[in-house]
């Protein structure tokens, strides 16, 4: 980790061309003066085409932006690809039996491997979930873990987020016009589907339906409405699985089972998708003055007429306190060593450790602990002096709201920018569906620092996206 | 001890309300130290109430009404037979782990005067929460003569509210009791309940505490009687404070709940 040299996924040391990125590099060669400026623009005109915008929190209000989107594919090899979706499986299950244990026995913390307190006093943490048999055991069904690559055979998962983890549509979208601006590059290269992802989405739903809803459950998908950020993603979800998109005040629980308001009656609902964190979910139970809710949803997800996906309570096992603890979680419930690892994290409380943060800041990254989305972040390597002195006094102000890491030397790949083709650096984020079976769709999505150098991949700090392509076989 | 009881609670939607979702914490369960003989919950629209174990163990009614006129009224009847076990419950089934009422919550934040002195204490743990019961009765005894005094210096003590605001002190003895023993790292958790009356403190919907000892289980503390439950309390729901033990919650909340009233009798 040390070292600073970012990996290339495209480029060996001694320029020659990777092996997965063969195919690429020739069509590139061949690619005709202004064709990729062309294909560009294109790109542009596609995703106003499909509408696909989002709202940047404290920009001007109704500011509604497209998503850069890079031309140039990243690739994965197929064996490279086996390797990481094993690791990212083995984290997903070790994560909801996590889950299953804290909101039953809680073994893992009378064998004292986690401390208590990091659990029982976390805001993250829902008592109102203790006992709940979730249909299949299953708490966390969508899965976005954040996966950055520093060598050939290395990663480290940055976050697992297990709330509402939202882009899949970027990803979809980005497949989408991949394949209508190089079809050419898709006759070469032999890629693995990612369009089935809505399809999986619909069966893992399905398959957590409470019991007695029949072969054939009622999906809700329940936005928090078309103010928030993803509201394309929700509406663009619900349409590709044959669900429907509602609203709080679209749904009803009656006689402890839930229901959604038609032109042609009330219709049962088995299984609600809902991108409404779990704070907002029910005003009877959780924030009374939340109006994007259903009221009684929660009891009747309790009485087992309703499967809620993902579960409240989640958001415990993807708290960037009990991050640190996640090689410690995969050992306790799967009895196997971490196959991906985690980024080494250090707290502030100590004085000592302040200290040493302080002297080294511009080496590090702090994060807020209930940080996210790029928010509240400091790149020490990035970083202005003006910017670090900020951070300190605010770590001295409130040394529990922050964590400290070490920068990682994120992995680049080939992207097409003014001065043309340079390298720039990548996260991942692939998705994960958990029911009856883990499907794990193929790639993810890349985000892309378009500037040079820069590590902040956030699309609401100047991110990009590509298309990902797992090669098969 | 056979004790019967009557409770009322109402609540009035706003006007104009399409839909009133009510969740009712007002049907105890026979266990150690109580056997319920009977008991009825009536409600509008109780007959179609969805009817669940919440995450502490108690029964709950999910009751909802199409466009309510006027007020919602609950009345629980029921007789239950009670034994003096000196608080102590043991280890019921179908309970969390007790870890979980280690948590404090924003009622059950304390001031550290509360309990400091037993932070270091070699007492066992017994003694030390009848200390801690001893401690909060004193504390909060003195502060309730105050302001009692305050409200009536203001004027502004208002007549007739029934056994909701009577119950309010006892919620302020349970949370000091339980703040102050989860402080020390002590599972303790938030009781509600029915007191038959005697001489001393008239029949109420009650509130006291519960606390947990490796060797007993569960043993009742009632910080503001400065007594273990006797066969005078009747156990209705537990949880982590009174917020989520309110044993009738609704939206749209309107003014709130309004006691009626309970009664208690001996029975024969």
């Amino acid at each position: 980790m040390g070292d600073t040299t970012p990996f290339d996924e495209m480029h060996n040391a001694d320029g020659s061309v990777r092996e997965p990125y063969r195919a690429l590099a020739q069509w590139l060669d061949e690619q005709p003066d202004k064709a990729l400026t062309l294909m560009q623009s294109d790109a542009e005109a596609i995703f106003r085409k499909l509408g696909i915008t989002f709202a940047v929190y404290g920009s001007d209000e109704g500011t509604e932006k497209v998503i850069p989107f890079d031309v140039i594919p990243r690739i994965i090899a197929a064996q490279e690809w086996r390797r990481l979706s094993k690791g990212i499986e083995q984290r997903v299950k070790a994560l909801n039996a996590f889950l299953y244990d804290i909101y039953h026995r809680q073994e893992i913390l009378k064998a004292g491997r986690i401390p208590e307190k990091l659990i029982l006093q976390n805001s993250a943490f829902c008592p109102e979930m203790m006992g709940l048999e979730p249909a299949k055991g299953v708490y966390a069904h969508i899965i976005g873990v954040d996966i950055v690559r520093v060598g050939p055979d290395e990663y480290y998962v940055l976050e697992d987020n297990l709330r509402t983890p939202s882009g899949v549509s970027y990803m979809l979208e980005d497949r989408e016009a991949m394949m209508q601006l190089a079809p050419d590059l898709f006759q070469r290269c032999k890629v693995a589907p990612v369009e089935n992802y809505p399809e999986n989405l619909r069966r893992t739903l399905d398959s957590v339906a409470p019991a007695g809803a029949g072969s054939s459950p009622n999906i809700a998908v329940l936005t928090p409405g078309i103010y928030n950020s993803a509201y394309f993603e929700h509406s663009f979800l619900a349409d590709q699985m044959g669900a429907q998109l509602c609203e709080g005040p679209d749904l009803f629980v009656d006689g402890g089972k839930v229901y959604m308001r038609t032109t042609t009656g009330p219709e049962r609902v088995d299984v609600i998708y809902r991108r409404i964190d779990d704070d907002y979910l029910d005003p009877l139970t959780f924030r009374p003055d939340s109006m994007l809710g259903v009221p009684g949803l929660f009891d009747a997800y309790r009485a087992g007429n309703v499967t809620l996906v993902n579960a409240p309570g989640t958001g415990i096992a993807d708290d960037k306190a009990v991050y640190t603890y996640v090689p410690e979680i995969i050992e306790f419930y799967l009895g196997e060593k971490a196959l991906l690892n985690n980024v080494p994290t250090y707290n502030c409380t100590d004085s000592d450790k302040r200290a040493w943060v302080f002297d080294n800041i511009q080496d590090l990254v702090v994060k807020e602990v209930h940080g996210s989305g790029g928010y509240g972040m400091l790149i020490g390597p990035t970083s202005s002096k003006a910017q670090r002195e900020e951070f300190k006094k605010k770590i001295e102000a409130r040394p529990d709201n922050y964590i400290v890491q070490p920068t990682l030397a994120l992995s680049t790949c080939p992207t097409f920018v003014n001065a043309g083709i340079a390298p720039r650096h990548v996260d991942l984020r692939p998705y994960v569906l958990i029911g009856d079976e883990v499907r794990i769709t193929p790639g993810g999505l890349t985000r892309v620092a378009l500037k040079k150098g820069s590590l902040v991949v956030n699309s609401s700090q100047g991110g990009g996206t590509k298309d990902t392509w797992v090669l098969e076989d | 001890m056979r004790i019967a009881i009557r409770h009322q609670l109402s609540f009035t939607p706003p006007p104009g309300t399409q839909h009133a979702v009510m969740q009712l914490l007002l049907t105890p369960q026979t266990g150690p130290s109580q056997t319920i003989e009977s008991w009825s919950v009536e409600a509008p629209g109780i007959g179609n109430a969805g009817r669940f174990n919440d995450a502490f163990g108690n029964m709950a009614h999910l009751v909802n009404q199409t466009r309510p006129d006027g007020p919602l009224t609950v009345t629980v009847k029921g007789v239950v037979a009670t034994v003096d076990r000196h608080g102590v419950l043991g280890r019921p089934g179908g309970e969390p782990v007790p870890a979980i009422y280690k948590r404090v919550t924003p009622l059950t934040k304390v001031p550290a005067g509360l309990y400091s002195k037993f932070r270091n204490s070699k007492e066992s743990r017994l003694d030390i929460l009848h200390g801690l019961m001893a401690r909060v009765s004193e504390a909060l005894g003195a502060a309730e003569d105050e302001s009692q005094t305050q409200m009536q210096a203001d004027g502004k003590q208002s007549q007739g509210q029934g056994a909701v605001k009577a119950a309010a002190p006892a919620a302020d003895y349970a949370h000091g009791f339980i703040g102050a023993a989860r402080a020390l790292g002590i599972p303790a958790r938030y009781v509600t309940g029915y007191l038959a009356g005697d001489a001393e403190s008239p029949a109420a919907f009650h509130a006291w505490a519960e606390a947990f000892d490796d060797g007993l289980g569960w043993i009742g503390f009632d910080p503001m009687l400065l007594l273990c439950p006797t066969d005078r309390h009747v156990r209705l729901a537990a949880g982590l404070d009174a917020l989520g033990t309110q044993p009738l919650r609704a939206v749209p909340a309107g003014d709130g709940t309004r006691d009626m009233g309970v009664t208690i009798e001996l029975a024969p």
